[in-house]
């Protein structure tokens, strides 16, 4: 490839970013985080601790922006949702496992490795990254609680997040949700 | 996807069946008749950046795609069915096999009975080897007879008609046939059919093998009858 042709790469495709939402999307999606954030965060602290607690409701953050904010994209499908979570806590715990004498491997691996498998699995979901990474960077307790991570919090988690998604995003007529479960 | 990223969005189904065109012309085929393939008519739809962000526009809630990929997939998806659409769409599935077509020397009133017997209003001729040498229409007829059409036919002199009428009937069809002819081969598709249609004023299309024989004649009501665009996406 020609120096030129990779640097024009860089400018983009289109000129223009793709249009904003109507205000009633936004109200939405609002409605449909802080209910979900909600029930999970109340659900969360009955199981997590000081900074698990917050990483974890970090990834659940960045899931309800998908599945609040872009319930028709791919990424925000139930498959993608919960498949996303449980397969990357599984990785990640594995990582920590194996390589808990190198983190920063341990964090490396943990990561990419999600991504490879929830591509594999056709389950892509961005914050199953995160996901993994707290099985690693998580406390003692995480540590602690092996593969019972992946069941609580990292399955539990999404389902909650998924059963407010089902409730809340079929209320408007302009939306749906799912486009696919499975 | 750099190959995704040209603003013109053309029909490139249209490329394959070129491409397959190209292959079943034999060249030199135009100096014995005009076949319709030559006809290279661009058929280019500019889908622009606007246009697809007003659809996302119009579509509510937050969709997860970029222009470009939305570009990426209508093209490949829209592609597609244009493949599939014309793959259904072949001039010998859709014409009409069992003709008996014209031969020049014979005359003008036994071609008619030819015609009338068929309920076809113009024929091919064909010589002794069965290539297609050119086409008879009513309209022929109705020229030789000093008139552009029936109508203008019945504005004319009764007399002076019925005289006319008798001088031609025993003419040979080679004096009165229109050529060159426009034919199509078997496996012609389509925009071939299409473009032969458009190059020509005849309701008819003699259909020839790759010998330039005739097997068929296409009728452009057949045809039509065929195109169903409401299976197209």
């Amino acid at each position: 490839m020609s120096i030129p042709r990779y640097l024009s790469k860089m400018r983009g495709t289109t000129r223009g970013s793709p249009p904003r939402v109507s205000n009633a999307e936004v109200i939405w999606s609002w409605v449909g985080a802080a209910l979900g954030m909600g029930a999970v965060a109340w659900l969360n602290q009955h199981f997590l601790t000081g900074s698990d607690f917050s990483l974890m409701m970090g990834s659940l953050g960045a899931s309800a922006v998908l599945l609040y904010g872009a319930p028709r994209s791919p990424l925000a499908q139930p498959r993608n949702l919960v498949g996303g979570h449980l397969i990357s806590a599984l990785i990640g715990v594995t990582c920590w496992q194996w390589l808990h004498q190198d983190p920063w491997l341990a964090q490396a691996l943990a990561v990419s490795t999600a991504i490879a498998l929830m591509h594999l699995t056709k389950t892509l979901h961005p914050p199953g990254g995160a996901t993994a990474l707290i099985a690693v960077i998580g406390s003692e307790q995480v540590h602690a609680s092996g593969y019972f991570f992946a069941l609580i919090p990292a399955a539990l988690s999404p389902l909650i997040l998924l059963v407010v998604a089902l409730l809340v995003n079929n209320i408007p007529n302009t939306r749906r949700y799912p486009e696919f479960w499975f | 996807m750099a190959g995704y990223s040209r603003r013109r969005l053309t029909f490139s189904g249209y490329g394959g069946l070129q491409a397959m065109k190209d292959d079943l012309e034999p060249k030199g085929r135009a100096a014995v008749s005009q076949t319709a393939a030559d006809a290279n008519v661009s058929t280019d739809v500019e889908l622009s950046d606007d246009d697809i962000l007003e659809a996302m526009r119009r579509i509510p809630g937050y969709l997860d795609i970029t222009t470009a990929d939305f570009r990426a997939v209508y093209e490949l998806a829209h592609a597609q069915a244009i493949d599939r659409f014309l793959e259904r769409l072949r001039a010998a599935d859709l014409m009409r096999a069992d003709i008996q077509p014209l031969s020049p020397d014979l005359q003008l009133i036994d071609a008619a009975r030819r015609f009338v017997a068929q309920d076809l209003k113009s024929l091919p001729v064909v010589d002794a080897d069965g290539r297609v040498l050119a086409m008879l229409t009513e309209t022929d007829v109705l020229r030789a007879l000093g008139a552009r059409s029936l109508l203008a036919l019945l504005l004319q002199d009764v007399d002076r008609e019925a005289t006319a009428l008798k001088r031609i009937l025993h003419r040979p069809v080679a004096e009165l046939m229109t050529t060159p002819v426009v034919t199509v081969p078997e496996a012609a598709g389509f925009r071939t059919i299409v473009d032969a249609f458009r190059r020509h004023s005849g309701r008819t299309m003699p259909v020839v093998d790759g010998q330039l024989r005739l097997t068929g004649l296409l009728l452009r009501k057949d045809f039509l009858a065929a195109c169903h665009l409401g299976d197209l996406p």
